[in-house]
């Protein structure tokens, strides 16, 4: 089946989302977020994501159905996010992928949410990517990774020791009073500014740290260096914090995956995540992935936040390549290790 | 008469159930108060392979959220993907009919040393639902180990259409933050 038509379903934090791709082809992305019901409390609270999933999970899906223009009959495989996430959000997703699987007897396919996030590049570019490295950055993650192929074959080079990059700019925003989520807020701010007002510190760029993890992150000391930095200056200009702030995570970011491509051999990158959509991020690679003869492929940034098409687009990759769907008895798991690329 | 596709999953036990004219034609369950997710899917596949069904009928709680949410939304998935008619029911009403007595009081563990409860009298229920601590339900005697029937959760009338959740959910705003 090279063109399978597979409905994906997205619930691992605040967004609900349900995409229809056929083969390499989006026909449907419907997000309903509940992003706001947790502005207030400057972070997602578990409890209202899951309630607003459950809430949201059948317009979403009928939506969905409406807009790609075809019928729940026609499709040829269901894909969830099974993990990484939480637990009580991932199984409202679960649950209703079930549902619809076994209404339609169709094959389910119980998909790891970086993976998806990864493989939704395949959906706006028509030729393999891989082997590639790839750095998945979000407010949940941020590791780097190799693909050999996005079906079988995923390894973990490095990930954050403590915060993840999105992690970094909610805290920061929060404590900037930029609002929630931080990075389009800190984004927004930063174009005005200076990125070299400050100088922030890198985490894990020290010679030892090369040697022994050269490929993990740490993003909570440069926290601490914006924190105290805030206090100690208390007539700051806001766009130079947030541009020196972004820049000492761009810069880290990229500095290290490209160390990645050079050390592999494999001269190719996909950034994906949430904060793949970051701006900066973006300009700054295509400037370094140039330099560095680095094939650079980011997707469009609405599909670099959680969707449903990333989650189909594995789907319908684990179909095309003969991939056995998942038992149709499975448990959402909360720390999916990414080399687990789909439920077996 | 309408082939049902009973399903509760409002207690530790996930419980499915294939039901035609007040009859119990099939039914299966799966005890354990994190296993809904796994159990469900497999229960139901066993039970529409064997027959097919017209119409969904789901508890809708209360009970602990998340085995609930699973239940709920797996039943709407599935009539939605059958083209069938989903109808949600209060699942301690599906408790209480199995009950001999004509007054008492139905209670579900509701974690955090709390039960949910509701009261019965000449075996209806009095008013709605409610958690509350254990030593604050009294007046009736109760009956505290049951799971829903599923003839009886079939057999109630009417259509809840949110979950009950009775609890609102944890969180502090920044703003209130000590």
């Amino acid at each position: 089946m090279n063109e399978p038509l597979v409905l994906g379903i997205e619930t691992s934090c605040d967004e609900t989302a349900v995409g229809i791709v056929r083969g390499r082809t989006l026909l449907a992305n419907v997000i309903s977020s509940s992003v706001e019901e947790h502005a207030r409390f400057g972070g997602v609270v578990p409890e209202i994501a899951s309630r607003a999933h459950l809430e949201a999970m059948q317009p979403t899906i009928q939506k969905a159905i409406k807009d790609a223009g075809v019928k729940l009959t026609d499709l040829d495989a269901i894909a969830v996010t099974a993990g990484p996430g939480l637990v009580g959000a991932l199984l409202v997703g679960v649950g209703s992928a079930a549902g619809l699987a076994i209404g339609l007897d169709k094959p389910i396919y119980a998909v790891n949410h970086l993976a998806a996030h990864i493989s939704v590049d395949y959906l706006t570019h028509t030729e393999p990517i891989d082997p590639t490295i790839a750095l998945l950055v979000s407010g949940g993650h941020s590791s780097l990774l190799q693909i050999d192929d996005i079906t079988s074959s995923i390894t973990k080079l490095g990930q954050t020791i403590d915060d993840a990059a999105g992690e970094a700019f909610d805290k920061i925003a929060r404590i900037m009073k930029l609002g929630f989520p931080g990075g389009p807020a800190i984004d927004a701010s930063a174009r005005l500014g200076n990125v070299d007002a400050i100088n922030f510190p890198r985490g894990l760029t020290t010679s030892n740290d090369w040697n022994t993890r050269p490929f993990d992150f740490s993003f909570s000391g440069l926290k601490t260096a914006v924190a105290r930095y805030l206090e100690s200056v208390p007539d700051y200009v806001q766009a130079d914090v947030a541009a020196s702030f972004q820049e000492a995570i761009v810069d880290v970011l990229l500095l290290k995956s490209l160390v990645a491509c050079k050390e592999s051999g494999i001269d190719s990158l996909v950034i994906a995540g949430g904060v793949a959509a970051n701006s900066r991020l973006r300009a700054l690679a295509e400037l370094r992935c140039a330099k560095a003869n680095v094939r650079l492929r980011i997707p469009t940034p609405g599909l670099c936040t959680d969707n449903g098409a990333m989650v189909a687009s594995l789907g319908a990759l684990l179909v095309a390549a003969g991939r056995s769907p998942s038992p149709v008895a499975f448990d959402a798991d909360s720390s999916m290790p990414v080399a687990t690329i789909s439920l077996a | 008469m309408t082939m049902s596709l009973a399903i509760d999953t409002s207690t530790s036990r996930t419980s499915v159930g294939i039901v035609k004219d007040g009859q119990i034609l099939w039914s299966g369950f799966r005890d354990g108060a994190t296993e809904h997710g796994p159990a469900l899917p497999a229960l139901v596949q066993e039970a529409v392979s064997k027959f097919n069904v017209e119409e969904v009928v789901v508890g809708m709680g209360p009970g602990p959220f998340t085995g609930l949410r699973v239940g709920i939304a797996f039943a709407q998935s599935f009539a939605l993907a059958r083209n069938i008619q989903l109808r949600g029911v209060c699942s301690l009403d599906a408790i209480a009919a199995q009950v001999q007595e004509s007054d008492f009081i139905i209670t579900v563990d509701a974690r955090r040393k709390e039960v949910y409860w509701a009261q019965y009298i000449h075996g209806v229920r009095v008013g709605e639902p409610a958690v509350s601590f254990p030593a604050d339900v009294t007046g009736a005697p109760i009956f505290a180990d049951l799971y829903p029937d599923l003839a009886a959760l079939v057999n109630l009338s009417g259509n809840i259409t949110e979950p009950i959740y009775l609890r609102r959910p944890d969180a502090v705003a920044t703003a209130d933050r000590k």
